[in-house]
């Protein structure tokens, strides 16, 4: 009988086993505690209305508007004294005299207004169709209401602003269904419970009922914001119904030839394309995934990078088949360029996608190689921002876990190993654990080629030995124990080998079981 | 235990005895002390001894003994007792931090140890007035207080810097930011100007700066894992704080202490360390303040001097320098050559010289030189650091560098050649300059380098080679250490022209020179020539061997090196690369050895000395033998009186290499088994050898051995000793991590005891089996299961097997066929382990008439198709999820280690051997049997129910074994 070599055999099939190849993708989604301050990011939840782009254009130029633009403002008293009142021509002026506060770009008084109880009385004004001005000022006062905190959203949807404003969208007066398009973006922006409020009073279909050849491109714009921040946020995701409804306009969209309306529906997909297989699976089948990539590509489209790359990084999370229509669109052409793209930022989302794409198979590694992906992951490794040197590295393991013992060599050749191992001193536990992980695996090659020898002289020489040496004396367990098994498997001859096994204490006497039952396996 | 004075006067009485040196008295009441440990108010009465006791050395171990107790005992583990109850663990959270506060420092530093080690399971939700009660101390304007306040913190805080991310920490730390970071900023502001105010005050200085130290550490603590918001907007005063405290310097704040880093230096060390932090991860944030830090470190550096104390703080500012000079956008704070020359002159020239604490070291604490020179624990040193500079600088400015430093290697080179007794430090800081740069490289970095003469690499390497004799120790150690680092790239008749130099170096009277030679010897003996053989022979060593095994066991006997692991690994290493050409030495040295073993047997401390001890002894073993196996007895003779001591006196870190040595001499014996042994054989079935787990291992193939030279002896002789082996097979087949040594035990038995001998006991033994089957089943106990089973059936026959089963429980065979060997079969893994399957269950399907008469015939071709899928699928190695690491991770306390000799390695064993060649034959064959004796029945069950592809598979057999079914 083998004494050890039963349980070695065991011990190696378990680690084998806890390489799950659906645990080497990295989802971004795993911590959502932030410590950091939250960025200013690319586009915006909620925006306020201080212009207007599709206020007809002879009213904005009339003598009339503009004078009215410069009369001295009127006091909350007066305000409010007038949008209560009963006289159409009062409300109409109160109902402006507040936009116009709204409007202001420092310190809008939402909260007054609000405490001032003039809420109900605006959302009473969004039916009168026969009063189209007195419409439009209320629509938008509540739009700036809308854009504030939860708290001020909470506020308009429950004077029961919604169903007022869907139906506005139909009004045969395009500057006030653009606000009302507008406000529903505000509310659908403040997370996702909203949004499902909206989506279940139909919101969707009154929207893309707007959406025809001669819509002007200023609604469009807003339109397509809406229908991003109705694609957009979690816990839970809009219903899939919904998602539906809104993808083969978003589809269209994203073949317009405005930045700012391809922005936004991009954006859309890109939250779209955040979350479970299933998830990214409904927009794959749409074929959108080239124009992705070409949009990435647009060097003068510069605003597109960031949300197309985010979808296609969602989109190679997903499983292999996934990964590989995002390749056959060509991503892989096109990243080596984002990878040293001027943004830090641009640069860890390549990053990150190239990390997903090394999950593949080896099939998916060679077309990395092949389309010239490792100079710049080394580069990254050796140059890059933190954030990117972090991805870099997830790229390297994924890559030596899954790739073949040839394409392990080729990186270990290009340089990854030695750029791997001076980041062992980052000051990141994780990170280092993952750098041990790829060590490791590059070790599993080299055994394959009976090369250990060659590969512990060159971890040595790398100032790797003496790195991983002083990794024994982590503080951290998992950091400790991955150092100590390189140390003892590749660096010590295993000459001390450490078997772990459990104690139980008993005196022994080889007893007779006392009690008769029944076996039943 | 009432919270009494009678109580408090014996557990008074009891701790004094666990300080004293004898430990017949000190055993007992440390003994004492655990066994009253569980019961209710324990803790509270060290607490009221550590706080009133009128002894202050009674306080203390009140102290440190709490302190260990909630180590032990705090953390609530599932299934096992908490031994704190309730009313304690509320009583303790509600006094300590009071307690900690209030205590002198030496009791403050225990109490604070067990905040931190309570905080780590209760903090924050079991604890959740913690922070609030420390934040309000801030206020209290006590430093002495605040201090112990922030050394809390710190220890609560520190796991940040090298735990993962999880929703779990991040929550917790925002938690600690939301009511933490903002009292800790205003504290630091407030410090910083009491510590203007009290400019001329040394007393009030100390304190503040302590405080100004441990809130630094706080900082790196919060800020590590992410820049947290509150940071980010404060960061103007964090850093413009930290700055102006770097470039500060207070007469009075200076030591004379040469050794001993002051406060201004740990306060300096610790910013940069924050620095380098911002600089690494918050790079984009922290831009701005860089260039700000570069300077004044720089400056820092520059105005720094030698002394030790100085060391850590040096080597963080080096550091940070090495971290920043590799980012792209800031290498134009480095490009000026003025820069670079007076950072190379300046800053890592004077790092790099050997300093007089060096060569202190060097002589009086070679051990610790050592570790730090050849082990890498040099992460620290100046040296070190240094050399990370050199290599940060490299990366953009390799060209400038080299030049700047290969006129440093010539200039130094020629200092010493001027006067070499006077400079000999001057060549020692040159070729550590040339090792350590060169050996960081590639490889064929070196060589190019030697080709241009940038390093003067050549000169050095060639006095490196020849390693001159009468040179200073520190000279010839760095020679020594030369060879060893460029082995791989040195050309083997360089390696061999160093090799009786190295030996001669053996002899040297200093223990880094000796050590590093052995090392050296090792390390080049290790390595792989073509063909996977050694690169360096025994026919190439013949004429040194005699010189070599000489002096190495001279070395031994050199002052310092009693048990100087490096030449002791250098002596087995020799002994593996030599083989049979040690033979005609071993009768001298095997006595040279045994006797080392005696002497550290008395009190083994170098656990790797005697692990290299034991496996030359086993090498010594196995050369000898293998030549002549009527040796084996002047080995015992030597070895036996040595481990019986060993046992005798019960040496606990020895008896597992014992259990294997011994193994190893006693398979050497052909099918006997002498006296010697069997005397001992009661001895080694005692409950208490066994409850300790290194120990199980070697025990099972020490009494596998026993079975297999004894198993008649045994059954004779030693008849009443059978239920004590079966009592250790039980002991371990209820343990889901040592069943399987279980199992070994059990196999032996059945292959090598007379069946008669154990006949009483079979019943028992499958019960048991059963028991642990139903109980609690693991795949690694139905892997081990099946192999017994078949084993058993292969020597005693399926029907012995079939009517052992029945006999237990009707339809028991039945059962087990369909609901373990059918389903699970496919999970053995192994060569023999699968002949063995293979083998037993043929016997089953052809040699068991119930299985072709009674009901089990159902069985019949679910079992032949089980085997067919056993021979030709892929092993089944998936194992369910909640046993992944059953016998790894799930399993308490495994600090008892295995030892495993490399050396005493065990052939495998196959017990059917030769008897079966091809398994499948064996099946044609059998079924071919099976079918003349009930003609028409085989082929007629094969072809209505055994599925097509195995049916081919099984064609296939019959064709190869020649044979037909009738």
């Amino acid at each position: 009988m083998p004494t050890k070599n039963v349980i070695d055999e065991r011990l190696s099939k378990f680690k084998n086993k806890g390489k799950d190849p659906a645990k080497l993708r990295e989802k971004r989604i795993s911590v959502s505690v932030e410590l950091r301050k939250a960025h200013k990011n690319e586009n915006f939840l909620k925006r306020r209305n201080i212009t207007l782009s599709s206020l007809p254009d002879e009213e904005a130029l009339s003598p009339d508007y503009c004078s009215t633009e410069m009369v001295t403002p009127l006091s909350m008293e007066e305000i409010i004294k007038d949008v209560t009142s009963e006289s159409r021509e009062s409300q109409t002026r109160g109902c402006q005299a507040a936009r116009k506060l709204l409007s202001q770009e420092c310190n809008p008084p939402l909260k007054e207004i609000i405490n001032a109880g003039l809420l109900s009385r605006f959302v009473s004004f969004l039916s009168m169709d026969d009063e189209p001005a007195l419409q439009f000022e209320a629509a938008w006062a509540l739009t700036n209401i809308a854009s504030g905190t939860s708290w001020h959203t909470q506020q308009v949807v429950e004077h029961g602003a919604v169903t007022a404003f869907i139906s506005l969208l139909a009004s045969p007066m395009l500057h006030i269904s653009e606000q009302a398009v507008w406000a529903l973006g505000n509310i659908a922006g403040d997370g996702s419970a909203y949004r499902d409020v909206l989506i279940e009073c139909n919101v969707i279909p009154a929207l893309l009922a707007r959406i025809c050849p001669d819509t002007p491109v200023g609604y469009l714009r807003n339109l397509t914001w809406t229908l991003s921040n109705l694609c957009r946020n979690k816990n839970p995701f809009p219903p899939s119904s919904a998602v539906l409804q809104m993808l083969p306009s978003l589809i269209q969209l994203l073949h317009h030839c405005d930045k700012d309306i391809l922005s936004d529906a991009c954006w859309a997909i890109s939250y779209l394309s955040d979350g479970d297989n299933e998830r990214i699976d409904v927009v794959v089948k749409t074929g959108i995934v080239p124009r992705l990539v070409e949009l990435m590509s647009h060097k003068e489209l510069s605003v597109m990078v960031t949300p197309a790359l985010r979808s296609i990084g969602n989109i190679v999370s997903g499983s292999d088949l996934q990964t590989q229509t995002a390749i056959d669109a060509g991503i892989l052409n096109v990243l080596p360029r984002l990878m040293r793209h001027q943004k830090a930022s641009v640069q860890k989302e390549a990053a990150w996608a190239l990390s997903n794409i090394a999950a593949g198979p080896c099939n998916q590694i060679q077309q990395l190689i092949t389309c010239g992906l490792l100079p710049p992951l080394v580069e990254q490794l050796k140059n890059g921002d933190f954030k990117t040197q972090r991805e870099a590295v997830w790229a390297v393991t994924n890559f030596t876990s899954g790739g073949t013992v040839e394409q392990v060599v080729h990186l270990v050749q290009v340089g990854a190993l030695e750029a791997i191992i001076s980041l062992l001193q980052v000051k990141d536990v994780k990170v280092i654990l993952v750098i041990l992980d790829a060590i490791n695996n590059i070790f599993m090659a080299a055994e394959k080629l009976g090369e250990t020898e060659k590969l512990t002289l060159l971890v040595e020489e790398l100032g790797g030995l003496d790195r991983i040496e002083m990794l024994q004396n982590h503080d951290n367990d998992a950091v400790y124990r991955a150092a100590h098994t390189l140390i003892e498997k590749y660096f010590s001859d295993a000459d001390i080998e450490e078997v772990k096994v459990d104690t139980t204490v008993d005196a022994f006497a080889f007893q007779s079981p006392d009690v008769k039952r029944t076996f039943e396996f | 235990m009432e919270l009494n004075d009678a109580n408090l006067q014996t557990l008074t009485e009891f701790l004094r005895k666990t300080l004293d040196p004898d430990p017949t008295i000190r055993r007992p009441a440390e003994k004492f002390l655990e066994s009253v440990e569980g019961n209710q108010n324990y803790p509270l009465l060290l607490l009221t001894l550590l706080e009133k006791s009128q002894d202050n050395v009674i306080r203390v171990c009140a102290a440190v003994t709490f302190k260990n107790y909630i180590k032990r005992n705090w953390r609530i583990v599932e299934d096992e007792p908490d031994k704190i109850s309730d009313l304690d663990r509320t009583a303790i959270k509600a006094n300590i931090v009071n307690l900690m506060l209030s205590s002198p420092e030496q009791i403050q530093k225990q109490l604070s140890d067990a905040i931190s080690i309570i905080g780590r399971e209760d903090f924050p939700q079991k604890w959740p007035d913690l922070l609030t009660e420390m934040v309000t101390r801030f206020r209290s304007g006590d430093f002495h207080i605040i201090n112990g306040v922030l050394r809390t913190a710190h220890s609560l805080f520190k796991r940040y810097r090298h735990e993962f991310k999880s929703n779990e920490l991040w929550s917790e730390i925002k938690l600690v930011l939301d009511t933490f970071a903002l009292p800790l900023t205003e504290l630091f502001k407030a410090t910083i100007e009491l510590c203007q105010t009290h400019a001329t005050d040394i007393n009030a200085l100390k304190v503040l700066f302590s405080s100004l130290t441990l809130i630094s550490k706080l900082f790196y603590s919060l800020n590590f894992q992410d820049l947290p918001e509150f940071f980010e907007d404060n960061m103007e005063t964090w850093m413009t704080n930290f700055h102006a405290l770097l470039t500060l310097d207070n007469k009075l704040l200076q030591t004379d202490d040469e050794e001993e880093a002051g406060l201004l230096e740990l306060l300096k060390s610790q910013i940069c360390d924050n620095a380098a932090l911002y600089a690494q991860k918050y790079d984009e944030e922290f831009q701005p303040y860089l260039p700000r830090f570069v300077t004044a470190i720089w400056n820092l550096l520059v105005s720094t001097g030698q002394e030790v104390k100085y060391d850590l703080l040096v080597s963080n500012a080096i550091q940070f320098l090495a971290s920043v000079c590799e980012r792209p956008h800031y290498k134009h704070l480095f490009e000026d050559q003025n820069t670079l020359t007076s950072i190379c002159e300046k800053v890592i020239v004077p790092n790099m010289e050997f300093r007089s604490a060096d060569e202190e070291a060097f002589e009086d604490n070679s051990e610790e030189y050592i570790r730090r020179d050849l082990e890498g624990s040099d992460i620290d040193t100046r040296r070190r650091a240094a050399c990370d500079l050199v290599r940060g600088l490299c990366k953009f400015f390799e060209g400038p560098v080299t030049a700047i430093f290969s006129g440093y290697v010539n200039s130094m080179l020629a200092e010493y050649a001027k006067n070499p007794g006077e400079n000999w430090k001057h060549k020692d800081a040159a070729i550590y300059l040339v090792t350590s740069l060169a050996s960081k490289a590639q490889t064929q970095k070196l060589c190019s380098c030697s080709a241009t003469c940038k390093w003067n690499c050549s000169q050095i390497r060639l006095s490196c080679i020849l390693i001159v004799v009468n040179e200073f120790p520190v000279l010839k150690a760095d020679a020594v250490k030369y060879v060893m680092i460029f082995r791989s790239q040195l050309p083997k008749e360089q390696l061999l022209q160093a090799v009786p130099l190295l030996i001669t170096h053996l002899q040297a009277e200093s223990t880094v020179e000796h050590t590093y030679a052995a090392h050296a010897l090792e390390r080049l003996f290790t390595m792989r020539g073509p063909n996977n053989s050694t690169l360096i022979t025994a026919a190439e060593m013949a004429p040194f061997t005699e010189q070599l095994l000489n002096n190495l066991f001279k070395a031994l006997a050199l002052p310092g090196s009693a048990e100087n692991e490096y030449i002791m690994k250098a002596i087995m290493r020799s002994f593996s690369l030599l083989q049979e050409a040690i033979v005609p030495y071993i009768p001298t040295l095997i006595g040279q050895l045994t006797h080392k073993l005696l002497l550290v047997s008395k009190n083994p401390s170098k656990p790797h000395f005697n692990h290299y001890l034991f496996e030359s002894l086993c090498l010594s073993v196995r050369i000898t033998c293998k030549a002549n196996p009527t040796t084996v007895s002047s080995f015992e003779e030597a070895l036996f009186p040595v481990f019986t001591e060993i046992l005798q006196n019960d040496v606990q870190e020895f008896l597992p290499y014992v259990f294997q040595v011994m193994s190893l001499l006693l398979e050497i014996h052909s099918n006997s088994i002498p006296a010697s042994y069997m005397a001992l054989f009661p001895h080694l079935l005692q409950p208490v050898l066994w409850e300790r787990t290194g120990n199980i291992p070697p025990l099972v193939r020490l009494l596998q051995a026993y079975l297999e030279k004894g198993g008649a002896t045994i059954a004779g002789s030693a008849a009443d000793k059978i239920p004590g082996l079966l009592g250790v097979f039980q002991k371990l087949i209820a343990s889901k991590a040592n069943d399987h040594q279980g199992f070994y035990l059990l196999n032996s038995i059945i292959e090598h005891m007379p069946p008669e001998s154990i006949t009483q006991y079979r019943k028992q033994i499958f019960i048991l089996l059963f028991q642990r089957l139903q109980g609690s089943k693991t795949t690694k106990f139905i892997k081990s299961f099946l192999v017994f089973i078949n084993l058993y059936c292969v020597k005693y026959g399926a029907i012995a097997l079939q009517e052992i089963f029945d006999s237990i429980q009707p339809k028991m065979f039945g059962m087990v066929l369909e609901k373990i060997v059918i389903p699970e079969v496919q999970k053995v893994s192994g060569t023999v382990e699968k002949k063995i399957c293979a083998v037993g269950i043929t016997k089953v399907l052809t040699e068991c008439p119930a299985m072709m008469d009674t009901e089990y015939t159902k069985l019949w071709i679910p079992l032949l198709q089980a085997l067919i899928g056993f021979f030709e699928l892929p092993e089944d190695d998936s194992i369910p999820d909640d046993e992944h690491f059953i016998d790894i991770e799930d399993t308490p306390g495994y600090q008892t280690a295995f030892s495993q000799l490399a050396f005493a390695g065990k052939k495998e064993h196959d017990p059917i051997g030769d008897a079966v060649g091809n398994p499948k034959i064996l099946l044609a064959q059998s079924l071919h049997k099976l079918s003349t004796a009930c003609p028409g029945r085989v082929p007629s069950m094969l072809s209505t129910s055994l599925n097509a592809e195995a049916l081919q598979f099984l064609q296939g057999y019959l064709q190869a074994a020649t044979v037909q079914l009738v």
